[in-house]
């Protein structure tokens, strides 16, 4: 009588598994969770096992006697030896105070600037859109030389002087010219397009209605700025935060040329006589990015979620800034620009046409004998010709195997990155509140977290090894690259989908539309510009990334090194000469993207 | 289905994708395991008898005994149609692979060999090296390298690399290989001091360089680490001796600025187990690390020093530098003075580092690594690379001889007529006049290697001079 049909366990169990990969976004989450713990593990365990090695010829070996074994000696010696305030301590606060400071003046100027290029009506927003992020196309540590050419001077730096010196007379103070303040206004301005491009991609998609509610409702304007307007765009300033935090700790050339001790130049600086304990450095620093993502976790959980892309139509309201003011504050930000942007373009082209690198004499004297094409002209280097044994910029087959190897592993590194990445915010953003889309996603984020040199450190370790030995290939900096990168792709996927109401998806379920239609056919094409953000973030940053690479690869095989080498010999018209094929590639790249898909960088935030 | 079939295929996709990379050069099968075997630390091992020899050894052993012209044939027979893989310190290897191509096509005209030669960064030219010993056949054939203290500590005694002493160059210095006890160097390198002359400030003395105020242009001794092993080569008795000559020389207020800093050294001194004149050694250490301004590279100090605007800076710079400057309105060669050119000039004027040869004890190639070294280091036309500028002096003499006939360093700063001296800075006396009256400290890898943990510890203790 009571006999109902009753499953068993194991169909029960079948058919759980069998509705569980009937969605996609399951199937995305198990394979890349698999795919990114290995790849994020993986190398800490690496050099995590470094720290305990000893290595011949270093400090471990010396201190146990032995030449080869296991040993804690790294830890107590970085720890607690009389070198500890040096190679410990002290480039630790430094290294905390650069992270701080650098996002502090990324997020004021990159986020006040994508407002007033988003929310109001200022003139020019075009330009000054497009000009904005080239701070962020360049290499960070050509703005540091770039610095450097400015303010340096005989009287205080105790070089050759610089720009200001030479043609005004004004030498400005050391702390201007060396250590913590460069560093770290240098790395902002670097990293301020950034926090244009996450800040204002929420300014743009952000529905005004909210907004005019509260205009309405007679709310004065500061109250709509602190209680609307800051709340809905705390999720792009956490995230810049948290990108940036973490890159400007594991900068290593801005510190390394602005004089500045952090503990990337002391992982450097350490790595050939402490050798295991450069590598609790790099532990060091990655324990930053966990406790950064713990605190990220902390803050997700408390943090309320916005749509503010629905069905519904909506659309931003400007702020007026008045007839005149709207002209004079985009004049600020062109002279400002100008600097940041222009200047260093001009400067870099300015260099290559030098006689001698940092010779300035054309300016003093006018006379044109006092510049020359050799730079990029000449076409042997038998004879001496003042061009240090190397051929002209256009005729030099080691700038250009370097841009080729540059490219393979941009491209591959972006579509990479990018589609991943991309495929991991959705799935996260579909599956919000479980635990493994939560791990899955912290997990492909924690390299990102992670100071660039360290991972550079790890995933060196990791494949330099008896089993396999891939320095020097594009094999790891494409491994490295891609891993490195996914953030940026899941970060803007997720911040974008979040935005995204489920009654547009919904609504092409009920009419059966497949999966893959919905993601290219509505989700994609109404979150284009995040998601080509997700795909340029990493082609951008990958193509003049070092931090990253240099611990990875030789000078010559890829164009950031080729170009630190010259930076550092002090041949500036070849290392000026390589930053303007990079920045030509990247505007030509961000060109053929706006044509064929009709979104970019820039213009995805406030171009149109 | 579809979509679930469609999405597993795209995730499948890019793991596949991601896993495989993107083919890269030069990869390398997983070789089997080899652990390295490291020599003990204290001392060097004694030669090992011919039947403990690895096979790289035995082919050293042998091609040791070997004209350049045999070497060059079983080179051929070795390496046809493949590809030799370098790796150095110095780029120019790169132009003297085709040189060397070239003489082996002289023999044997069908002869091909694509090469590839790698300059890798801050330091990790030794953890290259050590990652690949771990194979049992490596990717580098050879390596031209600096830094004798490192060679010593970390390639030499943990058997990583293999020193062949070519047949031509043991004879032109009058020796044979067995008798060698060292490492191979292709040439000497000098760093040396100048100053700017544009002001009135002259050195006639090393003590000036570390003198109050003063803050010479100098490369980061912990980016450069030749640049440390300078420091340590001043504890050795005969350059510390030097040092307390050249105090000896200075007047007496000179005298009393230095003398408490040479007073409080002596415990330290006698602590770290140094001569009688090691107190001077440190202080002169001290002084010179707490003043110097840490600079990137030589290059960018060069460019600093020959500029008009430079006044009165000097620094402690590689002489080849200068080979470079162009003549315009406020850049000059003779806006400088090398300070041991100066008469009156008393102390050491610079510090010489090698750039030393080996074969890599599991070398692909070790027939053609050993023909290409005895090229670079017993023809002109195979040092010509670095040869053709100054300041790199062949360790063959004869080699040497012949390159400063075909290029004239002595004289390359004289105008055209020859006679005129146009740029005084360019004329390059030369290694027997550096390393003598120039007083040039030069390298001593073993020397090195012994202090680095007791004078380089307390060198790392010192405090840095910072501008910032």
């Amino acid at each position: 009588m009571n006999d109902t049909l009753q499953a068993s366990k194991g169909t029960i169990l079948l058919n759980k598994i069998k509705t569980f990969f009937s969605k996609p976004y399951n199937v995305i989450l198990l394979l890349f969770g698999l795919v990114v713990t290995v790849s994020t593990i993986a190398p800490i365990v690496a050099i995590l096992k470094d720290t305990f090695t000893i290595h011949p010829g270093t400090i471990d070996q010396h201190l146990t006697g032995m030449a080869s074994g296991y040993t804690t000696v790294n830890y107590i010696d970085l720890f607690t030896s009389r070198m500890a305030k040096t190679n410990l301590w002290t480039p630790l606060l430094n290294t905390v105070w650069l992270a701080v400071g650098t996002c502090v003046v990324s997020i004021l100027f990159g986020g006040v600037f994508a407002f007033l290029i988003t929310r109001t009506n200022m003139a020019w927003r075009k330009y000054l859109s497009s000009i904005f992020i080239f701070p962020y196309i360049m290499p960070q540590w050509t703005l540091a030389v770039v610095w450097q050419n400015l303010f340096n001077s005989n009287a205080v730096t105790g070089t050759s002087n610089g720009l200001l010196a030479s043609l005004f007379g004004i030498n400005m103070p050391i702390w201007w010219c060396k250590g913590l303040f460069p560093s770290l206004m240098v790395l902002g301005l670097h990293y301020a397009p950034f926090a244009y491009i996450l800040i204002g991609g929420i300014f743009r998609n952000m529905d005004a209605n909210l907004e005019e509610a509260a205009t309405i409702l007679d709310t004065p304007r500061w109250k709509i700025a602190f209680r609307v307007t800051l709340p809905m765009v705390k999720p792009a300033i956490l995230s810049t935060i948290l990108l940036v935090f973490g890159s400007s700790m594991g900068s290593y050339p801005v510190p390394h040329y602005l004089g500045l001790t952090t503990l990337s130049t002391k992982y450097v600086s350490m790595n050939s006589k402490y050798t295991g304990e450069a590598s609790i450095l790099a532990i060091i620093m990655m324990v930053f990015g966990v406790v950064i993502m713990l605190m990220n976790q902390m803050s997700l959980r408390s943090r309320k979620s916005y749509t503010t892309v629905t069905g519904k139509s909506g659309q931003i309201s400007k702020i007026n800034l008045g007839k005149v003011g709207k002209y004079i504050i985009a004049l600020v930000l062109v002279v400002v620009t100008f600097f940041t942007s222009i200047f260093p373009i001009v400067s870099f082209a300015f260099e290559t046409f030098l006689p001698n690198p940092g010779d300035y004499s054309f300016l003093y004297t006018g006379d044109t004998s006092n510049l020359t094409t050799k730079w990029w002209t000449t076409d042997e280097n038998v004879s001496e010709n003042g061009m240090y044994g190397q051929k002209g910029i256009l005729h030099n087959e080691m700038i250009w195997k370097a841009f080729k190897g540059t490219m393979m592993v941009s491209v591959a590194c972006a579509l990479l990155a990018g589609t991943i990445g991309t495929l991991i915010g959705y799935a996260v953003s579909k599956n919000r509140r479980g635990k493994w889309a939560n791990y899955v996603y912290n997990m492909a984020f924690l390299p990102y977290l992670m100071p660039s040199i360290a991972v550079g450190a790890a995933f060196f370790i990791l494949f330099s090894n008896q089993h396999i030995n891939l320095f020097n290939t594009y094999t790891l900096l494409i491994i490295t690259g891609v891993i490195k990168y996914i953030p940026f792709a899941s970060r803007t996927s997720l911040n974008s989908m979040l935005q995204l109401s489920g009654e547009i998806e919904e609504a092409a379920i009920i009419q059966d539309v497949p999966w893959i239609k919905r993601m290219t056919r509505i989700i994609i094409p109404i979150q284009k510009s995040s998601i080509i953000s997700g795909y340029m973030l990493p082609f951008m940053t990958c193509l003049r990334e070092l931090s990253l690479f240099l611990l990875l690869c030789t000078q010559g095989f890829i164009l950031s090194t080729t170009l630190d080498y010259f930076d550092e010999m002090g041949l500036y018209a070849f290392s000026s000469g390589i930053n303007l094929i990079l920045i030509v590639t990247i505007l030509v790249f961000n060109t053929l993207v706006n044509k064929l898909t009709g979104a970019s960088l820039d213009e995805g935030i406030g171009g149109n | 289905m579809k979509k679930r079939v469609m999405a597993l295929t795209l995730s499948l996709s890019l793991v596949a994708g991601l896993l495989s990379g993107c083919g890269g050069a030069a990869e390398t099968p997983a070789p089997e395991s080899k652990s390295p075997d490291p020599a003990p630390v204290e001392s060097k091992a004694p030669p090992a008898p011919v039947e403990n020899l690895t096979a790289v050894q035995k082919i050293i052993k042998e091609a040791e005994g070997m004209t350049m012209e045999e070497l060059a044939k079983k080179a051929i027979e070795e390496s046809n149609g493949k590809t030799f893989f370098g790796v150095g310190n110095s780029s120019r290897g790169k132009s003297a692979l085709p040189l060397f191509i070239d003489y082996l096509k002289t023999i044997d005209p069908n002869y091909s060999m694509e090469f590839e030669w790698q300059q890798p960064k801050n330091n990790k030219i030794f953890d290259q090296l050590t990652a690949d010993s771990l194979k049992p056949e490596g990717t580098f054939a050879m390596t031209l390298i600096q830094d004798g203290n490192q060679i010593e500590s970390k390639m030499v005694q943990t058997g990583i690399l293999d020193t062949y002493i070519p047949k031509e160059w043991a004879e032109a210095n009058g020796t044979t290989a067995d008798a060698v006890d060292g490492y191979l160097a292709l040439q000497t390198l000098n760093k040396v001091f100048m100053y700017n002359n544009t002001g009135s400030k002259t050195y006639d003395n090393c003590w000036d360089f570390v003198a109050e105020g003063e803050h010479g242009l100098y490369m980061d001794i912990d980016s450069e680490i030749v640049g440390k092993n300078f420091l340590y080569m001043l504890t050795a008795d005969k350059y510390a001796g030097w040092l307390k000559e050249a105090f000896n020389a200075l007047s007496a207020d000179e005298q009393a600025y230095f003398q408490p800093t040479i007073k409080a050294m002596e415990s330290e001194a006698s602590d770290l187990g140094l001569g009688a004149d090691g107190a001077y050694a440190l202080a002169w250490i001290k002084l010179w690390v707490e003043s110097y301004n840490a600079q990137t590279d030589d290059g960018p100090i060069c460019n600093t020093l020959v500029d008009k605007s430079a006044t009165d800076q000097f620094g402690l710079l590689v002489y080849s530098k200068l080979r470079s400057v162009e003549e315009s309105a406020s850049v000059s060669k003779n806006n400088i003075n090398v300070a041991a050119y100066d008469d009156g000039y008393t102390g050491i004027g610079g510090y010489g580092y090698c750039h030393y040869l080996f074969v890599t004890d599991n070398s692909p190639l070790p027939w053609t690594a050993c023909a290409f070294i005895a090229y670079m280091t017993c023809t002109v036309d195979g040092f010509s690379a670095w040869g053709k500028d100054m300041g790199g002096y062949s360790s063959n003499p004869t080699v040497a001889a012949g390159t400063e006939e075909q290029y004239g360093h002595s004289k390359g700063g004289m105008a055209e007529d020859g006679t005129t001296v146009e740029f005084e800075c360019k004329n390059d006396r030369g290694y027997e006049w550096w390393t003598n009256e120039g007083k040039l400290v030069l390298e001593d890898p073993e020397y090195c290697a012994d202090v680095a943990f007791t004078v380089g510890s307390w060198v790392e203790m010192l405090t840095k001079y910072s501008a910032g």
